[in-house]
């Protein structure tokens, strides 16, 4: 069974391990969503559209925000069978929340046996632990030699379909030209794709994709248990320690690993995509200002695509203003 | 000494008070004349109120409007100051418990901007922090922690995250960042248990994972370990025991007050003072001492009036529902403007007015009712709520006050309703009501009086 997940921070290698197909769920969401009524996050609006435009296939609603749980609460009241609201803890720093998302690993385990997968052995699980690690390390190594839009891409192919573009030799990717700035925030669509060559365009490059599901959302290598150790704990722990998102209290991690690439990129500005009605984000817009004492231009994501022409007026000022 | 009740402006308040001065009236340190408040704090919302005319109703005002004041006093005295964000009800339990300690709500700041009409500019400050009016008005708290104008700060700040609305949790995390450390502790989202998965009570009819209340425990055992390092001594279990029999009192105290109001034929308390009573039930108002004889008045005048069929509402007046506090607290009023009254409400912390568990070991106590915060769970459960209480109080319409830029209010409002309408069919209507409502009154009044229009013609004649 296809298997959404609306978060990166879920690991799809249980849902592998259990016989079913794991897809994100950020390309596959209606390019046009019912509408949005006035206060809801329109991804989360979309995601409600996915599970109703897919009733064969399962869907991975997350807490990580108060819309999409109750986007969440939204399906399970229409569908119950196929909806699984994962409980990802916001607090990272006590053994409790640990514990927490170790058990909410393993309930979505239970649940995808109820949808006819197997009870993986710890042998399967690992197989799959490794196979998506090797997938992940040419993932890194492909993002790193490509345009922000490709590696855009390539992303999402993994996340979707799980598929990763070979690299071609590095001297075959032209090096492209503009002010590096870094594209920050919450999901970026497909249909909103666009953005980046809105920002080439207008003579700014992104260095570095903060996006969901971007650079930020590629933890780094997992270490492969032994074979003595059960995989679960290990999978869960290594997710649950790698997350980076504007939802953890307190957000220092995302601001730990944000800092040295904004510094090792030499980026000269932020572009912060917050999807309307999402609070996270939005808010982070004067801390990161604070924090990088960089130029900050919020850019509204609805769902549709990018803002058309007020937009990419306002993406061609703040890029002037950075030269 | 007795009085027909009324509703009084805050200069009708002033000749009122002089005649309970005349007639003896003896009134605790904080007590004195409602104007002050105008002229001490600017509170300018306060002249366009009204306000019940009881002795009792002017102790519960002048509670609720000396708090920065008396927590001032406590810290000169040496108390320690507890800011207590999110979780409406349990931490303040806790550090109730502790010797010298005092928790308050900084959330409370959000009322600020409408007792102060605004003239504080605390919310032009709030979007000047990065907090626009995309956000519920709790943004006022940031500004109010940076002046030093309303609130003292905290020796120690203790917020409840994960199943909390964004908005809070946004706040509260720029909050952070400008250099105020915060005790996160975890609050799962509350799910029903799985089939054959370990599962416990919870107060307010609600069942929930075993796995979970242990989380929440956990949680509430590490934010106590904190508090009794700020005390300097445990949080043992027998304090928190002492603690929980404490906060059962004036639980218990609310209720009966709430079943008096709410169930009597006529009104003998207003909505607003039964907003600002049940306010009581979160945090005591920082003095958990006193809070319990200003709830006892209350329900003394409310039980005497109701024997002696004194009501302050016009007897024919449309039973209400509220779902949600309101921004606006002449929203109150307005209500019974149009001819509605009071007669049952969830202002989003229905847990707090449950009575804490004394029979468990204190920490799962607490676990477990704060686990069943209505805004901790799916709207449905909260609607489920909401249409036993309408029956038991024979509601007749139901308000649901939507707060501007809340992210939980677009979604609850449809469970609420289709529950609603399922099981009761009543009618119902969405309102949402900012910080100063003035502009909308009009607005406001005709989509309340058009739903109390319909709950009359539904009457049987």
């Amino acid at each position: 069974m296809e298997v959404f997940l609306t978060s990166p921070w879920v690991p799809a290698e249980i849902i592998r391990a259990h016989g079913h197909r794991p897809r994100s769920a950020w390309p596959a969401t209606p390019n046009r969503a019912s509408a949005v009524p006035e206060g809801v996050c329109s991804f989360a609006q979309s995601l409600l559209s996915l599970a109703e435009s897919h009733p064969d296939a399962a869907l991975v609603f997350t807490t990580a925000c108060d819309q999409m749980r109750r986007a969440a609460d939204a399906a399970l009241a229409r569908s119950r069978s196929r909806i699984f609201l994962f409980n990802l803890p916001a607090t990272w720093q006590s053994p409790a929340a640990r514990n927490l998302y170790r058990a909410e690993c393993a309930r979505l385990g239970r649940f995808l046996t109820t949808l006819g997968g197997p009870h993986p052995k710890a042998e399967d699980l690992l197989s799959v632990m490794i196979d998506q690690e090797n997938r992940r390390a040419a993932l890194r190594q492909f993002i790193q030699r490509h345009p922000a839009r490709l590696a855009a891409e390539a992303l999402a192919g993994f996340y979707s379909e799980g598929i990763v573009p070979t690299a071609p030799p590095t001297d075959a990717i032209p090096v492209p030209r503009g002010i590096p700035v870094a594209l920050i925030g919450g999901p970026l669509l497909p249909s909103q794709w666009s953005l980046f060559d809105d920002l080439e365009s207008t003579g700014g490059r992104v260095v570095l994709n903060a996006t969901e599901p971007g650079e930020r959302c590629l933890p780094p290598p997992c270490p492969i248990p032994s074979p003595e150790q059960p995989p679960l704990p290990a999978l869960a722990d290594h997710y649950f320690d790698h997350a980076v998102d504007a939802f953890h209290r307190p957000n220092t991690r995302f601001y730990d690993w944000l800092g040295p690439r904004l510094h090792e990129r030499q980026v000269r500005g932020l572009v912060l995509w917050v999807h309307v009605g999402c609070d996270l984000w939005r808010a982070e817009a004067a801390s990161l200002r604070d924090a990088f004492h960089l130029p900050l231009l919020t850019l509204d994501a609805h769902v549709e695509s990018t803002g058309g022409l007020r937009d990419t007026n306002r993406l061609a000022a703040f890029i002037e203003s950075l030269q | 000494m007795t009085h027909s009740p009324l509703q009084l402006t805050l200069t009708e308040w002033d000749q009122r008070y002089a005649e309970l001065a005349r007639a003896g009236l003896r009134e605790p340190w904080y007590g004195g004349p409602l104007a002050r408040h105008v002229e001490r704090e600017n509170n300018e919302r306060l002249r366009r109120l009204r306000f019940d005319s009881s002795a009792a109703a002017l102790r519960l005002w002048n509670f609720l409007l000396t708090e920065n004041e008396r927590l001032r006093t406590a810290r000169a005295q040496g108390d320690r100051l507890v800011g207590t964000m999110k979780d409406l009800g349990t931490v303040p339990v806790m550090a109730c418990a502790l010797p010298k300690v005092r928790p308050f709500y900084p959330d409370g700041a959000w009322w600020t901007p409408c007792l102060m009409e605004c003239s504080d500019r605390l919310l032009v400050q709030a979007d000047a922090l990065g907090t626009d009016p995309s956000f519920c008005p709790v943004r006022a708290m940031l500004p109010a922690f940076l002046n030093d104008e309303h609130f003292p700060r905290p020796d120690l700040l203790i917020c409840s995250t994960g199943a909390v609305c964004d908005d809070f949790s946004a706040i509260a995390q720029r909050l952070e960042r400008l250099g105020h450390p915060i005790l996160w502790w975890e609050m799962p989202r509350r799910r029903a248990p799985d089939p054959g998965e370990p599962a416990c009570d919870l107060p307010g009819g609600l069942i929930g994972p075993a796995g979970q209340v242990e989380c929440v425990r956990e949680e509430l055992q590490r934010v106590g370990v904190e508090l009794g390092k700020l005390a300097g001594c445990d949080l043992t279990h027998e304090r928190i025991r002492a603690g929980i029999r404490s906060a059962n009192q004036i639980r218990r105290q609310l209720q009966t007050l709430r079943q008096t109001v709410y169930a009597a034929p006529g009104a003998p308390l207003p909505a607003l003072e039964m907003l600002i009573a049940e306010m009581l039930a979160v945090h005591f108002c920082s003095d958990r001492g006193e809070c319990l004889p200003v709830l006892a008045e209350l329900a003394t005048e409310a039980t005497r009036r109701v024997a002696t069929r004194q009501f302050v509402i016009p007897d024919d007046a449309v039973r209400v529902f509220w779902v949600n506090p309101v921004a606006d607290l002449r929203a109150m009023n307005l209500l019974e403007a149009c001819g509605g009254r009071l007669c049952g409400s969830d202002f989003m912390f229905t847990h707090a007015l449950d009575l804490i568990p004394e029979d468990l070991p204190p920490f799962e106590a607490l676990a477990r009712t704060a686990l069943a915060d209505p805004m901790v769970g799916p709207a449905q459960d909260r609607a489920r709520r909401i249409v036993d209480d309408c029956r038991r109080f024979k509601i007749e319409a139901v308000v649901i006050a939507r707060i501007p830029g809340a992210s939980h209010c677009p979604w609850e409002g449809n469970p609420i309703r289709e529950r609603i309408a399922d099981k009761l069919a009543l009618p119902i209507v969405e309102i949402e009501i900012p910080p100063v409502c003035d502009a909308l009154l009009p607005t406001l009044r005709t989509r309340i009086e058009a739903v109390l229009e319909i709950a009359r013609a539904r009457r049987e004649p």
